[in-house]
């Protein structure tokens, strides 16, 4: 029994293999159709719509009706509903196009494992949603394509040309489009009418706190300070500043320091935060808040790996301030279950060392720069409706369907959304947050939106608020991300599993070191230990193909 | 009867086994039908699978599979000898793994005992309900309520402060994450695993203790010279299954329970295999590592066989 159960503890690494040992070896003698054909970078059309005014697509898509599967990684956008097919909109889709879709909704929080199964077993749905931050196929975006998996898009240019129009209208787009072979991998989402970085995620402070404590909003580190310590105090904040578990979050806080987690880049140059002096420094305040208890002491064992925070926490006013995001700010906690009725959180700018400097220009958020967000659509290579998919996918580039994506659909006006003065569409702030049918206000997006849309609209999250709680989005969009190293680089194969094969043990290794060095397990004095230690751990190696990628990428 | 016999003697004296196990299919063949699905499931599930360690020395790529990834030799174990985590994971799963035997495995020989002892059967059936209640506890729920009892101000952490701890919550403490994984682990077991003791303490003849009171034996010389030479083979036996684990200390618990500021005491190689292999994807090296904490196991399996078998004779082959 025992001995058994060890064997099949010690092999379970091996199962896995043999799984995919067996489909992939039916599937390796096939060649990949597509990925080999088309050579050189693309010609990508001219168009003369503007980012799909007019939809270029005829409808419906199939004459008969088919059916494509989708991997749609939203399992925790889906609200109370059983089935993305119960929304409105992608019925009015199905009604449409005549393509039935059957949504592969893989478990919350096990989204990138389960991407990663899909090509061990080599049964990818016909149409993927992917976030290439944190989904990507391990030997890179070329790899993908040539290994017969993924189709290569630029072998059907003509059947997208609301994606074209797209790719015409924003100027940098082709360079974004286009791997460093010029493959095209996916289709890459865009943000419409983005006029500066759009952030919906910031620095939140307990206003009504500040009150209490007779301050305002602090802007800069020592402000900052004079503030928690106050919070601790004079009203016993358990955790005065809430970080994540890792102890720091997606950049905000130490922007001051003119330094960024992780990688970022300053004027084309890669570099490595916790290689930088400045990084020390912050950690080092760091540490002294924490052991002044301006930190929660339990942060490293917390559940948050970035933004938003444990909502016991939060509803029973033990944060003074955190990470959070914009849909939950002013009193939205209190709709949730907060104790405290007068609870009332604004957005902080990022703080500064003193008050005469410049606006820290860092802000590294992983998800959102200019005009393209970070999803990317691919088609399966071995799809049996590789067009019909295509076409479907197109679709949502174009205006009369990227609007009922964003707002609701036609029918709904009046109720889901009405039209402005101008005509532009407002989505309906009560329809939302105070549901007629008592619906909560994720399951109304749910059933009347898409979630991100490839093609998504700055305004309708924001237009639809009440002023106070849209105003910290336009607190936090201050900040120009030019320090953020694009998702769409792309590293070739050999460089792909180089990089991976270090960076998988350093980035466990410097979140480690993050929490030990706060909390005083690691004293700071080892710090330049520390960074002889990531150099022995191949640092330097990561840090030079990131550059290399990034050059192509600028070359492009 | 007479018929057994013959094929016994037939049995013992036929050369091939070929033959041997002809013959014993021709006159068992009913046992060997029932034991057809366990050969299957250990055929399918357990062997066939061990052709995915040739990943172990390929540098292994989902689209060319096992038999068409380029043959790297050790360079994946190299990889892993060399590597930042080599000694850290496998000091912890070793320090985890003893600490464990030590404490989990005397204590419910020890809990057993005591309960043999006891005469009151009601009471006994009570404390034995009660005390593998645990058990049946998802160790999602065990370790949750661990984070809510070791956080700064949870109840643990109190009781340790008051014996002199000032390290604040100690669930986020790389000091105490093997007292906590040990202590919660012995919590949740301590009484299913001694079923299998006082099921074997309730073989042994009554009349040995007859035999040892007419002797004039105490309660106390009974124990020693009667009970314990009585379940002496069951702990020989379940002792060397538990070195054969020696290495293999499961990585569901770990996750659960160990975080950034407890990698130091808490990384085991079957956690860091999870987040290679499973959480990265990169098969061939983790694979590699895992093919290395089986190999150690095997060994440490089959010399604590070898010794047991030439001291006294009990062996599990």
């Amino acid at each position: 029994m025992t001995l058994r159960k060890l064997l099949a503890f010690a092999l379970s690494a091996a199962l896995l293999a043999g799984c995919s040992g067996g489909s992939s070896g039916g599937g390796g003698g096939e060649t990949p159709s597509g990925g080999g054909e088309a050579s050189g970078p693309a010609e990508i059309p001219t168009s003369d719509v503007f980012k799909g005014e007019t939809n270029q697509q005829t409808y419906p898509i199939s004459s008969e009706k088919i059916t494509l599967s989708y991997w749609y990684p939203h399992g925790n956008s889906i609200g109370t509903l059983n089935d993305f097919n119960d929304s409105e909109f992608f019925q009015w889709m199905e009604e449409k196009t005549n393509i039935h879709i059957d949504f592969v909704v893989p478990a919350v929080g096990e989204e990138a494992n389960s991407f990663n199964q899909l090509f061990i077993a080599d049964d990818l749905p016909d149409i993927l949603y992917t976030s290439p931050a944190t989904q990507k196929y391990r030997d890179g975006m070329d790899a993908a394509i040539e290994d017969g998996y993924v189709v290569d898009l630029r072998d059907y240019l003509d059947l997208m040309p609301n994606y074209v129009s797209w790719l015409n209208s924003i100027p940098t787009a082709k360079k974004d489009a286009l791997t460093d072979t010029g493959k095209m991998y996916g289709f890459w989402s865009f943000w419409d009418n983005m006029e500066s970085g759009y952030a919906d995620q910031g620095i939140s402070i307990r206003k009504d706190f500040l009150d209490k404590v007779g301050e305002e909003i602090p802007e800069t580190y020592e402000d900052w300070e004079r503030v928690l310590t106050k919070f601790k105090d004079e009203l016993g904040i358990e955790a005065p500043y809430y970080t994540s578990k890792y102890g720091i979050d997606y950049g905000e806080f130490m922007a001051g320091y003119g330094v960024a987690p992780y990688f970022y880049q300053v004027d084309g140059t890669v570099k490595y935060g916790p290689m930088q002096d400045e990084y020390k420094e912050y950690l080092t305040m760091m540490h002294d808040w924490y052991e002044k208890g301006l930190l929660d002491p339990d942060f490293s064992t917390r559940q948050s790996t970035g933004v938003a925070a444990d909502n016991d926490m939060i509803l029973n006013d033990k944060i003074g301030a955190l990470i959070d995001w914009g849909t939950r700010m002013t009193d939205a906690y209190i709709s949730r279950g907060a104790t405290n009725p007068d609870f009332y959180a604004v957005a902080a700018k990022q703080p500064k060392k003193s008050a005469s400097d410049p606006d820290p220009a860092f802000r590294i958020v992983n998800n959102n720069f200019h005009d393209l967000q970070s999803v990317c659509i691919l088609i399966n290579a071995k799809s049996e409706h590789i067009e019909e998919a295509i076409r479907w996918v197109d679709s949502f580039y174009a205006k009369d369907v990227y609007l009922n994506a964003n707002y609701g659909i036609d029918s709904e006006e009046g109720t889901v959304w009405y039209a402005a003065e101008d005509g532009h569409r407002i989505g309906d702030y009560d329809f939302r947050y105070s549901n007629p049918d008592g619906l909560d206000s994720a399951t109304v997006a749910a059933k009347y939106w898409a979630k991100n849309p490839p093609v998504r609209v700055e305004a309708a999250q924001i237009e639809q608020m009440p002023e106070d709680r849209a105003a910290s989005y336009a607190v936090w969009s201050t900040y120009e991300s030019k320090n953020f190293i694009p998702t769409t680089v792309t590293m070739t194969t050999d460089e792909s599993s180089e990089y991976s094969q270090y960076y998988t043990d350093l980035e466990a290794f410097v979140q480690e070191n993050n929490v030990k060095f706060i909390n005083g397990q690691r004293s700071l004095d080892e710090y330049d230990a520390y960074r002889d230690q990531l150099k022995s751990m191949g640092i330097e190696t990561c840090i030079k193909l990131q550059q290399a990628a990034l050059d192509r990428y600028n070359a492009r | 009867m007479s018929e057994q016999a013959q094929s016994v003697k037939s049995y013992n004296n036929k050369k091939g086994f070929w033959k041997k196990l002809k013959l014993d299919f021709k006159n068992h063949w009913q046992i060997y039908l029932m034991a057809v699905p366990v050969i299957l499931y250990f055929a399918i599930f357990n062997y066939a699978p061990m052709v995915g360690i040739i990943m172990a020395f390929q540098k292994y790529q989902i689209r060319k599979g096992i038999f068409g990834s380029q043959f790297v030799g050790m360079t994946n174990f190299m990889r892993f000898f060399s590597g930042p985590y080599f000694w850290r994971t496998l000091r912890n799963t070793l320090l985890i793994s003893l600490y464990g035997l030590l404490l989990s495995f005397p204590l419910p020989i020890v809990f057993a005992l005591c309960l043999n002892e006891v005469r009151n059967t009601r009471f006994k059936k009570i404390v034995q309900t009660i005390s593998y209640l645990p058990y049946f506890i998802s160790v999602v729920v065990v370790v949750s309520i661990l984070f809510d009892f070791g956080k700064s101000n949870g109840i643990l952490t109190q009781l340790a402060m008051k014996f002199g701890w000032s390290g604040g919550a100690i669930i986020a403490s790389d000091k105490w994450f093997r007292t906590l994984y040990i202590g919660s682990n012995l919590w949740q077991h301590l009484g299913y695993n001694s079923i299998i003791f006082i099921s074997a303490l309730a073989a042994i003849d009554p009349t040995l203790y007859e035999a040892a009171r007419i002797d004039g034996a105490n309660r106390w010389q009974q124990t020693l010279h009667v009970t314990i030479p009585g379940i002496a083979s069951t702990i020989v036996v379940l002792l060397i299954l538990r070195l054969g684990q020696i290495m293999g200390v499961g990585y569901e618990k770990i996750i659960l329970m160990y975080g950034p500021s407890t990698y130091e005491t808490g990384d085991v190689i079957a956690s860091y295999v999870y987040r290679t292999g499973i959480l990265d994807g990169d098969y061939s090296y983790s694979t590699a590592v895992n093919l290395f904490n089986s190999v150690v196991n095997l060994i440490v399996l089959w010399t604590a066989n070898t010794i047991s078998r030439k001291v006294n004779e009990t062996s599990i082959w």
